[in-house]
C-alpha cells in the first residue's frame, strides 16, 4: 500500500513539472465564459438545446447534455463532478450548497417551501421513511451524511 | 458559534468594504426565516419552537483587473423558545468564503479559503487552496490541498473523525468532443481516535468516463479503489439517450461496496455491515409534450445481501403562462420485503402520491402541496402519513419578497405537526449570472 502512495506523490511532482512547462500554451486553449451572456427565467427547466446545437468550446462537450431534463435533475451529479465549471456560469455556488454542504440548517423543502417544483430530497416523513430508503440505497445516505452535514445522523446512530 | 456569527458578519462588511473600494459588481442574497413550530412527540413532551434564521450570501465579480471574484456564503441561527436541536440557542457556520482568480483561456481558476472541490470522484469542502487549468493536447489538471472542514460538533465526541489535512487532483484527457477519460485521488491525514465511534483514513483513487459517441448519446460514471482496504469502493455509470428532441431515455447502475466505500463514515461500523454490497439497477423516460407537458416514468431495482426491492411510478409536470402557473403530480410504489422493513414488521412496502400547484405573478405568489405515503403494514400502529403545505407571498420589490408558509401532518413519528414559517428574501439580480436561480 505504501507504494502506492509513494507512486501518487511522484505522480504529483510529474504533473507539476508538465504544468509548468505547459503554461506558455494554454493561451490557445478556450475556455467556458465566466457567466451565461444571457439571463434565464426564474423556474424555467432550461432546454440549452433551444439556442445551442453544437459543443461547447471550452469543455467540448454538447450543450444538449446539459438540458435540464428529469433525468439531468435526478442524475446531475455525473455532470457537476465532471465539469462544475459550466454549472457555475449559471449557478452561484450556494444553489448547491443548500444541500451539498458540510452543516445544514434546515432541509431545503422547508427553506424552500414557496417552491414546491424544485426536485428536494426528504419531504414530508422522511424522518420515518428513512430507515426503509437507508437500507435500499445507504450509499445515497454517505454521498451527503457520510463525511459532512453528519451530526443529527451519529446522535441516534452510535 | 457566536464566534461563527461574528465571523460572518465581518465578512460581509470587509467583503462589502473591499468590494466597494474596488467598484466591483456585487450581488447580495439574504433571506430571514423566523419559524414556530408545536410538536407532540409520541411518548414525549410536547416542544415549541422559535428559531430565526439568517442566510446570508454575497458575490463580488470583476475585482482589480477583472478576473478576480470574491464569494462568501454562511448563516446563523437564534432560538427564541425550546432548543430546535441539542446544540446552542445560537449557532451558524460559514459554507465557504474564497477568492477565485479566472483565467480568459483554458478553463483556469485558482481559487483561495474555505471552498468546495468537485473533481472525478472528489467532493469536499476544504480550508485552503485549489487551482484548475486546462493543458496542450486536449490534458487538463486541477489538484487542492488543505485542511477538511471541521464545522460539526458530534454529540459526546472530541472530534468529527476528520485528519487535520487533506489534499488531492485530478488529471483528465478529452479527445474532440468524444471522450473524456480522468483520473483522481485525495489523500486525507490519519482520522483521529474517537471516543465513541470508530472511523478509517480517508483515502481514495479513481477514474472517470464521459463518453459521447453520438450528440444523441451520453455514457457517464466513474469507479473507485480505496487503497486502505485494498479493493474497490463504487461503480457507478449512468447512459442517456436522446432518439428524438424531447424524448430521453437513461439507464443507471450502481454498486458499492460496504466496507471500502464507507470505510472513513463514523456511523459505518453500527450501523452496517462491512461484507455487504448494494447494488442498483434503474431505467428511465421522460418526455416533453409541447410547450406545457412533461411525464416521466420510471423503474429502480435495488439489491442487498438480504434482499431485493423495486421502485415504480411517474409525474407529470405543467406549466402555463411563461411559468406563472406550474403544477405536479406523481406517484410511487415501492415494493419491498422484510429485510427492508422498519422493526419486525413483514413489509416495508409503501405508496407515496405527492400534487403541488403554484402561481407566480408580478405582485403575489401563492403555492400548495400535498404529500402523502400509504404503508402495507402499519408502522407504530399508523397505516399513513401526510403533510399539506400552503404559502401566500407578496414582492414587495422586484428583489423584496415577503412570504409566509403554513403546513400540517401527521406521521409515524409526531402525531400531530403544526409549522409555521415566515420568509423575508433579497435577491439582488446580476444578468450576468442567469438572473436569481
Amino acid at each position: 500500500m505504501k507504494n502506492i502512495y509513494i507512486m501518487l506523490h511522484f505522480l504529483t511532482l510529474i504533473l507539476l513539472v508538465l504544468i509548468m512547462g505547459s503554461c506558455s500554451q494554454m493561451r490557445t486553449i478556450p475556455g467556458l465564459p465566466a457567466t451565461h451572456p444571457q439571463a434565464l427565467a426564474l423556474g424555467q427547466q432550461v432546454d440549452c438545446a433551444e439556442c445551442h446545437e453544437d459543443q461547447q468550446k471550452g469543455s467540448m462537450k454538447a450543450f444538449n447534455s446539459f438540458s435540464h431534463t428529469p433525468s439531468f435533475i435526478k442524475n446531475h451529479r455525473f455532470y457537476a463532478a465532471s465539469d462544475d465549471r459550466l454549472c457555475s456560469t449559471c449557478h452561484k455556488s450556494s444553489f448547491c450548497n443548500d444541500c451539498h454542504t458540510n452543516k445544514v440548517e434546515m432541509k431545503p423543502s422547508i427553506r424552500y417551501g414557496n417552491r414546491p417544483d424544485r426536485e428536494f430530497q426528504h419531504r414530508g416523513n422522511y424522518i420515518t421513511l428513512h430507515k426503509i430508503e437507508g437500507k435500499l440505497d445507504p450509499a445515497s445516505c454517505y454521498r451527503c451524511h457520510g463525511r459532512a452535514n453528519n451530526e443529527r445522523c451519529v446522535a441516534c446512530h452510535k | 458559534m457566536k464566534k461563527t456569527c461574528s465571523s460572518l458578519v465581518c465578512l460581509w462588511l470587509l467583503a462589502t468594504t473591499f468590494s466597494s473600494a474596488l467598484a466591483a459588481d456585487v450581488t447580495v442574497d439574504s433571506s430571514i426565516l423566523a419559524g414556530f413550530a408545536k410538536r407532540d412527540v409520541s411518548g414525549a413532551s410536547k416542544e415549541k419552537l422559535v428559531p430565526a434564521t439568517q442566510f446570508l450570501g454575497l458575490t463580488a465579480y470583476k475585482l482589480l483587473d477583472g478576473s478576480l471574484s470574491a464569494h462568501f456564503y454562511g448563516w446563523g441561527r437564534t432560538d427564541f423558545a425550546d432548543k430546535s436541536y441539542n446544540d446552542a440557542k445560537t449557532t451558524g457556520s460559514l459554507t465557504y468564503g474564497y477568492l477565485q482568480y479566472g483565467f480568459n483561456n483554458a478553463n483556469s481558476n485558482v481559487r483561495a479559503g474555505r471552498l468546495f472541490v468537485r473533481e472525478g470522484i472528489i467532493n469536499e469542502q476544504i480550508d485552503g487552496l485549489s487551482f484548475r487549468a486546462g493543458l496542450p493536447m486536449g490534458l487538463g489538471l486541477s489538484a487542492f490541498g488543505g485542511a477538511p472542514v471541521h464545522n460539526v460538533h458530534i454529540n459526546g465526541e472530541n472530534s468529527d473523525g476528520k485528519g487535520d489535512s487533506i489534499y488531492g487532483g485530478r488529471v483528465n484527457y478529452r479527445y474532440k468532443g468524444l471522450l473524456e477519460i480522468g483520473l483522481s485521488g485525495v489523500y486525507e491525514s490519519d482520522a483521529p481516535a474517537m471516543l465513541t465511534h470508530s472511523t478509517g483514513d480517508y483515502r481514495k483513487i479513481g477514474g472517470d468516463l464521459w463518453f459521447t459517441p453520438l450528440n444523441a448519446v451520453d455514457l457517464i460514471g466513474h469507479s473507485s479503489y480505496n487503497p486502505e482496504t485494498q479493493s474497490f469502493a463504487e461503480h457507478t455509470y449512468m447512459l442517456n439517450v436522446k432518439p428524438i428532441r424531447h424524448l430521453v431515455l437513461t439507464g443507471e447502475f450502481n454498486e458499492h461496496h460496504e466496507q471500502s466505500y464507507l470505510y472513513s463514515w463514523t456511523m459505518f461500523s453500527a450501523a452496517l455491515n462491512p461484507n455487504d454490497k448494494s447494488r442498483s439497477l434503474g431505467i428511465s423516460a421522460s418526455y416533453q409534450v409541447g410547450n406545457n407537458l412533461e411525464i416521466s416514468t420510471d423503474y429502480k431495482r435495488f439489491t442487498r445481501e438480504f434482499g431485493s426491492a423495486d421502485r415504480t411510478g411517474g409525474d407529470a409536470r405543467v406549466k402555463y403562462k411563461d411559468n406563472a402557473i406550474r403544477g405536479g403530480i406523481g406517484y410511487h410504489y415501492l415494493n419491498a420485503g422484510e429485510g427492508f422493513a422498519i422493526g419486525a414488521n413483514p413489509s416495508a412496502s409503501y405508496h407515496e402520491v405527492r400534487c403541488y400547484i403554484m402561481h407566480d405573478s408580478k405582485s403575489y405568489f401563492t403555492a400548495v402541496d400535498l404529500l402523502s405515503d400509504i404503508f402495507k403494514e402499519k408502522i407504530y400502529g399508523q397505516g399513513s402519513s401526510w403533510e399539506a403545505v400552503t404559502t401566500l407571498g407578496y414582492h414587495l420589490t422586484s428583489t423584496l419578497a415577503l412570504s409566509g408558509d403554513f403546513s400540517y401532518g401527521r406521521n409515524q413519528q409526531f402525531t400531530e405537526e403544526a409549522k409555521a414559517l415566515l420568509r423575508l428574501t433579497y435577491n439582488m439580480p446580476y444578468t450576468g449570472i442567469g438572473g436569481n436561480k
